[in-house]
């Protein structure tokens, strides 16, 4: 179980030394007790405490990072087992498998959408990882070359190489192991070997075994041989299968009831009996590393949008930029509709306003990202925060009317408003789906 | 933190859906929801719960309905009796949720409209029934009396009861002994209170199904994913008022704006992956029913739930 915060400052020296960075070992110790602390920063520990704290300290998932540069991964460290317990952390890295036997040009296809596709959505940009290259011709010399030829893109993408032959991994790492790509698979026959060479080029390694309790003593075995980034991937042949191991991966890895479970998923949704539900479900549920064949479009900005979604920080709601943002081209005597810059009632009002085919202002208060009725309840919107947000956006050089439209929800200001601005309020719908109705039947600019 | 192991204290409620003739009903079968003992469908043995349902929204008014179903459906959209046997035989649905969105219209309820429309789905299908009356309060105890009625016998899923008006529609289902929708939003406390409002008036936890409230893929949809989560974690820990199964829909799933750009086919496959994602997030979070309006969502969740479900002795009928 991991210490608290007061039991763990026992074991620290207690000499105030400000050594680590911290001002006092409690401090310090409470860092350490939260998952955000380095052990290794106190000097005054001697090797069996240093071992006690690291391992009851380090977060529950351990960390791993996938390739270099901008483009690299950032996977592990998770504390939960619920996203609304406090938050997952990284979301995970989802990256196209090609074979090897495929064309030249379909490599580099599937490389450079890998590379350029990016969608955005709530302010974000959402990519693909990198990608998954499969062994499948048996020959060391064109498993390099096909990775050869995708370093040489000068992408930098971060790579799984995926052969069962330690000797084709070793070809494959000669063209790309300062990139640490990770390193598809240790298992119980070849761990030796592949642990020997991935640690040559410190690169990550994917341990495979179906056996729940053979493949926690396979990454044990991979840690002791001096692996110190491990992803796990137990092989799962169904979406229930899939669904049962990594729960129960994420759970002792929270309970810390074997110290083999403590790294990131590994998934390959294309093995998986239904591959597309798969994908999802190890978007959902726990993984770290996700391999599939490349996604048609629709399911690709699906997943994408997914993987977004469990991903906010359920404690901080993605928040919009407050001020003016216009739907289709306004002109002077356009309607604005004021609301928070809570992103999920900007994106939905939006979504309606477009449909409405009107051309209008949206304007957008700052409210800290909180909803129109949590904003209204708190005061986070209120006539003073309105009348100077008005102005900060230049309202008034904006439209030639003087007529805000608010949220149904934000009725009761209106009269505040009125007086506090000089600008007339009209009170909008509740909800935003009756947006459209509203603006024919009120709106006479 | 959650477990997989250990014991939970609490577990789910079952509630009856559909009756065939021996208890009185027309319908070919029935289901029984609920029933876990464990996180969503990780249960196994005494703690499995049932297999998710596939439910088809079909609706007597198309007015509202998403202009893309309108463009695949064509003019059986204005058939629902017709849409209710397709979704049974040619979509492989589970159920089907007729929706009565005539009854939006502001002018005066056509009651014997509305009865022709239940007895035709009725008899066009053997599946059991979600009957999703008035959204008025005004004429809800009407409305929800005559769905009542018109269904008597046949143990249907009446909705939708919410906090400021849920009197109609639980007097509707003690009545004819259905069993009726909690509707909350996305809010585990709100979810609980409703329940407590409808014991109070004499609904019985085995005729309670919770509707947290979906948002669709991209449009909160984490939100009712944590909630749904958060809601069948308090019913494990012992918390009897929320212990009742889960049903989710999105009604926004195929009107966001991701559906509504490129050719029909663009918008037909990417809105079948939206709605598809959105239920099987909720099917992952504990939903015992979804509900889907684009034909294709059905085949799609009915094999997922067969890959989640599989080899999983003695769950479901």
């Amino acid at each position: 179980m991991a210490l608290k915060a007061l039991d763990i400052y026992k074991i620290l020296p207690k000499k105030n030394c400000k050594e680590c960075g911290d001002p006092t070992c409690l401090t310090f110790a409470m860092k350490l007790a939260s998952g955000k602390g380095d052990v290794t920063l106190c000097p005054y520990l001697d090797e069996g405490a240093r071992s006690v704290l690291g391992a009851s300290t380090r977060p529950p998932v351990a960390r791993a990072v996938i390739g270099v540069g901008g483009r690299s991964l950032t996977i592990g460290e998770e504390n939960v087992f619920f996203r609304h317990e406090k938050t997952f952390v990284h979301p995970p890295g989802i990256f196209f498998e090609v074979s090897d036997t495929s064309p030249d040009d379909l490599i580099l296809q599937t490389t450079t959408r890998v590379y350029s596709e990016a969608v955005t959505r709530v302010g974000q940009t959402l990519q693909w990882s990198g990608i998954a290259v499969r062994c499948c011709s048996g020959s060391q010399s064109r498993f390099a070359d096909v990775i050869a030829a995708i370093e040489g893109t000068g992408f930098h993408l971060p790579l799984v190489l995926i052969a069962d032959d330690p000797v084709l991994l070793e070809a494959g790492l000669a063209k790309c192991g300062q990139f640490r790509p990770l390193v598809h698979a240790a298992r119980k026959t070849s761990a030796n070997a592949i642990t020997a060479i991935a640690s040559r080029y410190d690169c990550p390694v994917v341990v495979q075994d179906p056996d729940y309790s053979q493949l926690l003593s396979l990454s044990e075995t991979c840690a002791g041989h001096g692996v110190h980034e491990i992803l796990l991937d137990p092989a799962p042949a169904t979406l229930r299968d899939l669904l049962i191991t990594a729960s129960r991966l994420r759970s002792d890895a929270i309970a810390r009831s074997h110290p083999g479970a403590g790294y990131p998923l590994y998934v390959n949704a294309g093995n998986i009996l239904g591959s597309q539900a798969a994908l999802l479900l190890a978007i959902l549920k726990f993984g770290g590393v996700i391999v599939t064949p490349p996604l048609p479009t629709h399911l690709a900005l699906a997943a994408l949008t997914l993987r977004q979604n469990i991903f906010t920080d359920p404690q901080r709601p993605i928040q919009m930029s407050p001020g003016i943002y216009r739907v289709g081209n306004p002109g002077p005597s356009s309607p604005i509709f004021l609301t928070v810059n809570f992103s999920l009632t900007y994106f939905t009002l939006e979504g309606y306003l477009e449909a409405t085919g009107v051309p209008c202002f949206l304007f957008l208060v700052d409210t800290e990202g909180l909803s129109v009725l949590t904003a209204v309840a708190s005061g986070k919107l209120n006539e003073t925060v309105i009348k100077s947000a008005i102005q900060k956006a230049d309202l008034e050089a904006l439209v030639s009317h003087r007529t805000l439209i608010i949220p149904g929800y934000a009725a009761q200001l209106s009269g505040r408003v009125e007086d506090a601005t000089g600008w007339k309020v009209l009170v909008g719908p509740r909800d935003a789906a009756e947006v459209g109705e509203f603006i024919t039947r009120e709106w006479h600019a | 933190m959650g477990t997989t192991k250990t014991g939970w204290e609490g577990r789910i409620a079952t509630v009856k859906i559909g009756a065939t003739p021996i208890d009185g009903g027309t319908r070919t079968r029935t289901y029984t929801l609920g029933g876990d003992g464990d996180l969503p469908l990780l249960g196994v043995g005494e703690a499995a719960g049932s297999v998710p349902l596939v439910a088809y929204d079909i609706c007597d008014d198309p007015a509202l309905w998403p202009d893309l179903l309108k463009s695949i459906l064509g003019d059986k959209i204005h058939d629902p009796a017709e849409l209710a046997r397709r979704a049974e035989h040619e979509y492989g649905a589970d159920m089907i949720r007729l929706n009565l969105t005539s009854t939006r219209r502001k002018d005066s309820v056509d009651t014997s409209a509305l009865k022709r429309t239940i007895e035709e789905v009725l008899s066009a299908t053997g599946l059991p029934l979600i009957i999703e009356g008035s959204a008025d309060p005004v004429i809800d105890s009407e409305v929800f009396l005559l769905c009542g009625e018109v269904a008597d016998g046949e143990n249907v899923l009446l909705g939708t009861a919410e906090a400021d008006r849920y009197r109609s529609v639980a007097a509707a289902a003690v009545a004819y002994h259905h069993g009726v929708i909690a509707q909350s939003p996305i809010d585990a406390n709100l979810a609980k209170q409703l329940n407590i409002l409808l014991h109070e008036v004499g609904v019985s936890q085995d005729r309670i199904v919770i509707d947290p409230y979906t948002g669709a893929l991209g449009y909160g949809l984490e939100y009712s994913y944590s909630v749904m989560e958060r809601i069948r974690y308090a019913a494990l820990k012992g918390d009897r008022d929320l212990a009742s199964p889960m049903i989710s829909a999105s009604p926004d799933a195929l009107n966001v704006k991701e559906v509504r750009v490129g050719t029909l086919e663009e918008r037909s496959a990417t809105g079948c992956m939206w709605e598809y994602t959105t239920a099987l997030a909720t099917i992952v979070a504990g939903a015992e029913v979804v509900v889907v309006r684009h034909p294709g969502s059905v085949p799609l969740l009915k094999k997922a739930v067969l890959g989640l479900t599989a080899d999983s002795a003695g769950r479901g009928e």
